[in-house]
């Protein structure tokens, strides 16, 4: 247990943690994190990417539905907004990608108002539902728009660059993505532990009590999905350099369960938990490939055909036992551990 | 002293019945100022028009030169209007601290931008609202509970919470919706004593809807009574237990 423990300074009551040992675990994780794909394969890189950018998305997510508690569907339709942002500002209109990205964001909040405006008399399932008609639309117009989005024949941006980076290398895109999830996490921990975030907590746990305290909720909903799409359409965004062809086909509707189940298995309302929620749902499938692998060939060559029912069945089985035995998610399970671990020869 | 809320002819009606029927009366500044009244005589719903939660459908309420029956419920922390609510409506899965940071909102200026960058002005004003959320823990001698999650308090310190949360927003005026109710005879004391210390210490002028009369007669300077939505009565506790028509709403006809 730690001891001999006490803080000083306003400073440090409000500093994201006071704890040395949790800044050192932190810095020894950026510094994997950073060595990571130089001892690795192109395979496991593009995976890490593809990690980091559900990251982002689901961090965006977090603070609409965990941390304000206005459940959205229509992730798929802002993460579709800000990937044909960006692929449409670069392959048609020669944007440099690094403007192009920032545009993906932009986009994808501007248009969060359109289906803002009216959630601000929805919640619950009213609202999920409005998303996800709004995901619906986006995705619509993206394919029957062809004038301006290609339509079914999707876009395709060559070979570009960012910052000096190509990221037409797999370990570049990496260290792009890597960066952005990196202040993506930082900018949503700071909002969280200011008058904003507090706001958005007030909101979610009663709604009467944060008008009486001066919380304007027009102002304060409309703000969450403002901040919520500008991280998912960052993501997109950073998704058209990582495909670099798209195609509307992706944005459907399992990809914004996929991203609720990310927040929901990693923590709601937790930063942290929406980071490891992202990591847990995109390698479930490929830890399960790899189990499959491991069986003898005749049961592996058997379960492969059924590979895409398998690994539907087990994200449906992980959600399902996560809401029953850890409604508050990974980061409630590491809390647990944490909490044990401090308190052993004492814990129950 | 001078009046610091007027209420003119106010009523509210739902429906088909009343709640509020053509109440007037004046709050002066610095008083202890109770509303009482038997269940259903629409002391709550008074309680909501003055917190501009509900518009009065005639009628004006009037505070401090703002007028609250126009007002939208948000700006009423900045008029200098703070409240609790009969029902807990605190935040139970928050720290007792980070309850009190809401009661800051509108004293700060952070908008998201600022908020994620946390450098100069957006750092520098929540270390000092952390400073003052300190000053509240004090002044409510809670000290010992500064991270627990209010759920997990008991009833009464769940109430001192939340009186903190409305102190926090600095006003010159506090609403208190039944504080000491299923509250036993200690916690209740401790509440009277925090009244009259805010009143005392603070300057600010309490208006509470109570049942417990211990708490009514002892510390209020004025008293209004409402029955079926109408104020039957208006004055000092010493002159209202002793009127005719309050005995009778009470107690019924002999």
């Amino acid at each position: 247990m730690r001891t001999h423990h006490f803080v000083e300074t306003y400073e440090k009551h409000i500093a994201l943690s006071d704890n040395p040992v949790t800044w050192s675990w932190t810095g020894l994780l950026l510094v994997a994190l950073v060595v990571f794909p130089f001892a690795t394969s192109n395979y496991l890189i593009a995976l890490a990417t593809t990690v980091g950018i559900a990251a982002i998305g689901a961090i965006g997510l977090n603070i609409l539905t965990g941390v304000t508690g206005l459940i959205s569907l229509g992730q798929a339709g802002f993460l579709a907004a800000g990937c044909y942002t960006t692929a449409l500002l670069i392959a048609d209109y020669n944007w440099p990608p690094e403007l192009a990205l920032i545009a993906a964001g932009v986009v994808s909040a501007l248009l969060s108002l359109v289906v803002g405006v009216p959630s601000l008399r929805l919640k619950g399932l009213y609202l999920a539902i409005t998303t996800m008609a709004f995901s619906f639309i986006i995705t619509h117009f993206l394919l029957y728009a062809e004038s301006v989005t290609h339509g079914p024949y999707g876009v395709r941006i060559e070979d570009l660059g960012f910052l000096g980076l190509d990221l037409a290398s797999p370990i570049q895109l990496y260290f792009l993505v890597l960066a952005v999830a990196v202040i993506a996490a930082i900018a949503a921990l700071n909002i969280l532990r200011t008058r904003v975030g507090r706001a958005f907590t007030a909101i979610r746990d009663h709604d009467i009590a944060a008008r009486v305290m001066g919380i304007s909720l027009t102002q304060y909903k409309l703000s969450a999905f403002v901040i919520s799409s500008f991280f998912v359409g960052i993501a997109g965004g950073l998704m058209a350099f990582q495909f670099r062809f798209i195609n509307v086909d992706i944005f459907n509707l399992l990809l914004s369960v996929e991203a609720l189940a990310m927040i929901i298995v990693g923590g709601l309302g937790s930063v942290a938990g929406a980071i490891l929620g992202a990591v847990f749902i995109v390698l479930l499938p490929e830890a399960t490939r790899e189990v499959i692998d491991l069986l003898p060939t005749g049961i592996t060559s058997m379960l492969s055909t059924y590979i895409y029912e398998i690994r539907g069945l087990l994200t449906g089985l992980t959600i399902i036992i996560m809401l029953r035995i850890e409604p508050h998610g990974l980061i409630g399970l590491w809390r647990d551990i944490k909490r044990y671990w401090t308190h052993w020869p004492l814990s129950v | 002293m001078s009046a610091l809320l007027e209420l003119r002819n106010v009523t509210r009606r739902f429906g088909g019945l009343t709640a509020v029927d053509n109440v007037a009366f004046d709050v002066p500044e610095g008083a202890i100022y109770s509303v009482i009244g038997p269940n259903g005589a629409g002391k709550t719903t008074l309680f909501n028009l003055i917190s501009a939660l509900f518009q009065p459908n005639e009628g004006t309420i009037e505070f401090d030169g703002h007028q609250i029956h126009r007002a939208k419920t948000h700006q009423l922390v900045d008029f200098g209007i703070g409240r609790t609510f009969q029902n807990l409506a605190i935040f139970s899965h928050a720290t007792v601290v980070q309850n009190l940071l809401v009661g800051l909102h509108h004293t700060l200026k952070a908008n998201p931008l600022t908020a994620a960058l946390f450098w100069g002005p957006a750092q520098r004003e929540e270390i000092a609202a952390r400073k003052r959320v300190e000053e509240i823990i004090d002044f409510l001698e809670i000290e010992h509970l500064r991270d627990m999650p209010v759920g997990l308090l008991s009833y009464g310190l769940q109430k001192r919470v939340e009186l903190g949360r409305a102190l926090a927003t600095g006003p010159k005026m506090l609403l208190l919706d039944e504080m000491v109710s299923g509250m036993n005879s200690e916690e209740t004391e401790d509440i009277a004593r925090f009244i009259l210390d805010i009143r005392e210490e603070l300057g600010v002028t309490v208006v509470m809807v109570e049942h417990d009369m211990g708490i009514v007669m002892d510390i209020s300077d004025r008293i209004a009574v409402l029955n079926h939505g109408a104020l039957i009565a208006e004055g000092t506790p010493a002159e209202i237990s002793s009127d005719d028509a309050v005995v009778q709403a009470y107690l019924g006809k002999n």
